[in-house]
């Protein structure tokens, strides 16, 4: 089975959950989610049966679409991304109903419910394909397929103010990066004659192509991608957003659209180092941005008594790390050595498995407790001591605690960042990975340390669904093996 | 599976099966003397004759990554046998004599996992082959810590304290963590094993060994507490639960040392030449400007805080002195100096218990009456402590004086390294002084009236038990050192020879 | 036919366009008239496309239609996203009985 039969798979499957929420008369629509989970698992397991591409096979398709191993392993970032999010989501669907339900009294109190369970679907979907897409026109298409769905899934709580003003954020934040995207693309095209990335790269080799031009389309497309990924100074919008939007959709959100972000970061800044004429300066501003990036998304955490808020600025801060790895790519790789596209791509596995994590408990806790500020978690470690210990593995692998996989990724980083000679770039990950050690064990202290106050006091235990339970086991195993043998991740980028 | 393996694995197991509902002190204590057994095993096994200094004994190796070559690799020399036997007996110690389980106001379960992932950490670290899980396993230990003091520590401020010492030790991590890149990207940066290392670090460049060895010495040195980094140090100890301090000052903050030992000076021995006087002068700060600071203190806590800072100097000195002799002694201080403070803090813990208060103004005096072997067995930790002959101490201290002294034999004049020694003996009367004081504060004064009347029992045998088992410890070592020296020797021979080549 | 108009010129205008629609997105408040504008970010990169597939002819002298095929697609996720964009400025109006984007902001720290 070719490849791109896994994305027309699963936009199918979402039709399929439409069509069933339409025209079943559904009684409970968690049936929709576990539906669309279990798609998803079948699509995860045929991802180990793709056949790659035919050496003779002449489909025109191939022109918008690779196959790589890298391209399949962010594939499987976005599958298993979205099966936790399902999952997530059934947790957290009493505070969607609450939120969406019809105001008639004879309405279904789930009427509003099904299509967040579809949605992510469609949006895994567009991140399949933004994966693979090796063309300004298909990145551009899945890059707003994505979008898009997040617009309405951020929004999704029409009744609550904080998800539409999130919805409105980042829908006018989203659109601004869309114009600078096109109007990047725009001129990529017009100064290459091509909308090929491969083609591309080799008009801006050739040296034919004017670099101040180059330079230009390039600028656009670092602010473009800046929004996405969460660069500073492009970040702003990324705290409201977290905070506002449901937090299965923030969890979403914060990978798989990273994720596909930096996919197309990998692609595209790939095309601009290749060039001698501006490699340079492109790598100076990924160095300049990194820097930035760093210094504010670790610094800024450090106040933050939202955990939500607190995540916002944590996932600013890896971003700041992820860029780092761009800003010191290697001119020539020798053997032996880690490309930088291979560091975010394992940085990027071990970020999903460790944020997946927190917001688990994140979204359980903000069901039963009510509150999404730090305080809400205090005297966890007692009162539910298996989301405690979830979440003390979640804080210290984002630390970057050795033996869990967050430490292999800042590893990796701070390796290519010394091999490069970036100096200065190693101390501010160094600070701001100092930092962070501060911001999230202020989470594990409010766990373990502090009596809880207030409501929480008198709160029993969250209870944890058999579901949660497994993908929490799951998400610590798969941490803690990561964090011994780093391998298995790598193994899968090729 | 080695024995290596096992004895680093065995506490986390413990932690696994204590998750799962064993009983906790009961499983600690089964993995704790399992551990024990295991190291007195491996030291029965021990080669004394080893060849080569990359050698190991009872090496195991798994593969992880390919490039750069990353293994899951274990292994021991003479200086990680040292070690591992100083680690199991304090673990061993600790963990008896933590409060049984009722006594334990809060979660039983994390108290007694933090003590186990505390020692796997330390164990790991002394007996990891692969520079990777050398760092590794040192920081497993950061975050049982962090918790444990926040939680069950002593005193008002201990939220404060857990905050300082986890960022002054994370800092020192990171510094080190750059340093050790910064290592290997100089060596290649294709493999992570010891071996590979050895066998191409000789050929870093002079200006980059004098680099790397100022990073590594500041890193290493925040995770020591050398002077002036040392600010976390007193305050954690003094207000840890009685396990951490104990597994903390006694076992883990070695870690520092021995990375330079094991890491820094065989690697980068002219960047170590180089920083040799800063060093000294750091050194000299630990002895005497914090043995001046320690006489000073009130508490007994704080006091022994201090007074564990201080003694790292003797190390230090040691280590600075390069030559074999001065070595053993460093190694072999590493040891004295981890069961003594162990023992410090666990007969400290006893008192506070007993009197509810370590300020010795407080305290008044005429404790020994009350309890005779509770005086008694401090006793002989504060004379461990200052050195007197028969303990482990004084015999590595002696050798790290004579290590500092032995250069003069070819050069016949006074240099840095000697006026470092000269000075540095100064130390022990300081020490005398601060130990000899606290010990007639608490023990041999005047009984209060107060006191007089309370009834203020004596160890029980689970107290006493611990405590015995680390005097009879020092005291053989102490009598007889060339039961530990036989085995450092080939090693330490041979970094030396790597010193002065 | 000639003009006398050069790819510089359109590309003039474009970038005024877009430069417009930015400080528009920047300095206005409504959020409606900002949404404008960012249709308008998007027609500038549209009418920088079709002059540059316009003057990159081809060996035959035809216009190079790949630009065009970006172009039709741009214009169709601007549809969408103003479909999707509006529903959720309603909604949020209905909520706030507002359209003024410095009011929006009951999430600060």
């Amino acid at each position: 089975m070719p490849a791109y039969a896994l994305e027309i798979i699963v936009f199918s499957l979402g039709l399929v959950l439409l069509l069933v929420d339409a025209f079943a008369k559904l009684e409970d629509k968690r049936s929709l989610a576990w539906l669309g989970m279990l798609g998803l698992v079948v699509v995860f397991g045929l991802l180990f049966k793709v056949e790659p591409r035919a050496a003779d096979d002449a489909n025109v398709f191939w022109r918008f679409y690779s196959d790589s191993r890298m391209s399949l392993f962010f594939k499987g970032i976005a599958i298993l991304s979205t099966i936790l999010v399902l999952a997530m989501a059934i947790d957290y669907r009493g505070l969607i109903e609450k939120f969406t339900a019809p105001a008639e009294k004879k309405a279904h109190p789930q009427a509003g419910l099904g299509e967040f369970f579809a949605l992510p679907v469609f949006a895994c979907a567009g991140l399949m394909c933004m994966a693979s897409a090796t063309n300004l026109v298909s990145i551009f298409v899945s890059l707003e397929a994505v979008t898009i769905t997040f617009y309405v899934m951020v929004a999704y709580m029409r009744r609550n103010v904080g998800s539409l003003e999130a919805g409105v954020k980042y829908l006018i934040l989203g659109a601004l990066s869309t114009g600078f995207l096109v109007y990047g693309f725009a001129w990529l095209y017009g100064i290459t004659g091509s909308m090929d990335l491969a083609e591309i790269g080799a008009a801006l080799k050739s040296g034919d192509v004017s670099p101040t031009a180059a330079l230009f389309a390039f600028s656009l497309i670092l602010v473009a991608l800046g929004f996405k990924v969460g660069a500073v100074p492009f970040q702003m919008w990324i705290p409201d957003v977290y905070q506002g939007a449901p937090t299965p959709i923030t969890a979403f959100l914060s990978v798989g659209s990273k994720a596909a972000g930096f996919i197309v970061l990998l692609r595209l800044s790939a095309v601009f180092l290749g060039s001698e004429a501006v490699a340079g300066q492109v790598a100076m501003a990924f160095a300049v941005v990194a820097g930035l990036t760093l210094i504010v998304g670790n610094l800024t955490a450090i106040p933050q008594s939202n955990f939500k808020r607190l995540l916002a600025y944590s996932s600013i801060a890896h971003a700041g790390f992820l860029l780092t790895a761009l800003a010191a790519a290697p001119r020539k790789l020798e053997a032996g050595q880690l490309s930088s596209a291979t560091v975010v791509a394992f940085y990027l596995g071990a970020y999903l498995l460790m944020t997946l994590l927190a917001f688990l408990v994140v979204g359980l806790v903000r069901v039963h407790r009510d509150s999404e500020e730090i305080e809400a978690y205090r005297g966890l470690g007692k009162s539910s001591p298996f989301l405690a210990l979830a979440l003390l593995i979640a804080m210290a692998s984002l630390a970057g605690v050795p033996l869990t996989a967050g430490f292999f990724g800042k590893f990796f980083v701070f390796q290519l960042a010394i091999q490069g000679g970036h100096w200065w770039l190693v101390t501010l990950a160094a600070i701001g990975a100092g930092a962070g050690f501060y911001y999230y064990l202020k989470v594990v202290a409010a766990m373990y340390w502090d009596d809880p106050t207030g409501a929480a006091a008198k709160a029993a235990a969250i209870p944890v669904s058999a579901l949660t339970r497994a993908a929490v086991v799951t998400l610590i195993v798969l941490i803690v093996i990561a964090g011994f043998a780093p391998r298995m991740i790598l193994g899968l980028i090729g | 599976m080695t024995l290596v393996e096992f004895i680093v694995f065995a506490p986390l197991l413990a932690v696994l099966a204590i998750l799962f509902g064993s009983p906790a002190r009961a499983t600690a204590i089964v993995a704790a003397v399992a551990n024990l057994a295991a190291a007195g095993l491996m030291t029965l096994r021990f080669p004394v004759e080893v060849e080569s200094k990359g050698q190991v004994i009872f090496a195991s190796s798994r593969n992880l990554l390919a490039s750069p070559n990353l293994n899951l690799a274990f292994g021991l020399d003479g200086i990680s046998l040292v070690l591992v036997i100083l680690t199991v007996l304090v673990t061993l110690a600790a963990v008896w004599a933590s409060p049984a389980e009722g006594r334990i106001k809060g979660n039983v379960k994390l108290y007694y996992s933090s003590s186990l992932l505390i020692a796997s950490g330390a164990l790991g670290a002394f007996c990891a082959t692969d520079l990777f899980f050398f760092y590794a396993f040192h920081e497993l230990a950061l975050i049982p810590t962090f918790l444990m003091i926040g939680i069950f520590g002593s005193g008002e401020n201990r939220k404060r304290t857990a905050w300082t010492i986890t960022i002054f030790l994370g800092v020192g991590s990171l510094i080190l963590l750059a340093g050790l890149i910064a290592l290997l990207v100089e060596t290649g940066g294709k493999s992570f094993a010891f071996a590979d290392l050895y066998a191409v670090g000789d050929k870093i460049p002079a200006d980059a060994q004098k680099n790397i060895y100022l990073i590594l010495l500041i890193g290493f040195g925040i995770l020591v507490s050398l002077f002036p980094f040392h600010s976390w140090a007193p305050p954690a100890y003094a207000q840890a639960p009685t396990p951490v301090a104990m597994l903390h000052a006694g076992v883990l903050k070695k870690f520092g040392l021995y990375g330079l030992i094991r890491v820094a000076m065989p690697l980068l021995p002219e960047g170590a030449a180089h920083w040799q006087t800063l060093l000294l002068v750091l050194l000299l700060g630990n002895i005497l400007i914090l043995g001046l600071v320690t006489i000073a203190q009130r508490r007994l806590d704080t006091l022994l805080g201090y007074s564990s800072v201080m003694h790292m100097g003797y190390v230090f000195l040691g280590i600075a002195s390069g030559n074999t002799i001065g070595l053993h002694g460093a190694v072999l201080l590493m040891f004295a100096h981890g069961i003594s403070i162990a023992l410090l803090f666990a007969l400290a813990g006893a008192v506070r218990e007993r009197m509810g208060t370590l300020d010795m103004d407080e305290l008044g005096g005429g404790l020994a009456k009350k309890a005779p072997a509770l005086g008694l067995l401090f006793g002989f930790a504060a004379f461990a402590s200052i050195g007197l002959p028969g303990f482990a101490n004084f015999a590595a201290e002696v050798m790290v004086f004579f290590g500092s002294f032995q250069p003069i034999l070819e050069t016949k004049k006074l240099g840095a390294l000697q006026w470092a020694g000269i000075l540095s003996l100064w130390g022990v009367v300081i020490s005398a002084v601060y130990m000899l004081r606290a010990y007639r504060k608490i023990f041999k004064g005047p009984l209060t009236d107060k006191d007089a009347k309370a009834g203020i029992a004596d160890l029980t045998l689970t107290e006493r038990a611990p405590a015995l088992l680390l005097i009879v410890a020092l005291m053989a070592v102490g009598f007889v050192p060339g039961l530990l020296l036989k085995y450092l020797t080939p090693t330490l021979e041979a970094i030396a020879m790597s010193l002065k080549g | 036919m000639d003009t006398g108009l050069t790819l510089n010129h359109f590309l003039a205008v474009s970038g005024i366009l877009f430069a417009i629609g930015l400080a528009g997105v920047l300095i206005r408040r409504n959020i409606i008239v900002i949404f404008m504008c960012l249709e308008l970010m998007l027609s500038a990169a549209n009418l920088t496309l079709v002059a540059f597939s316009r003057f990159n002819t081809g060996a035959n002298g035809a216009p190079d239609y790949h630009g065009q095929v970006l172009l039709f697609f741009i214009i169709t996720v601007a549809a969408a996203e103003v479909a999707v964009g509006l529903a959720i400025i309603v909604a949020l109006f209905r909520a706030r009985e507002t359209t003024d984007v410095t009011q929006i902001a009951s999430m600060k720290n």
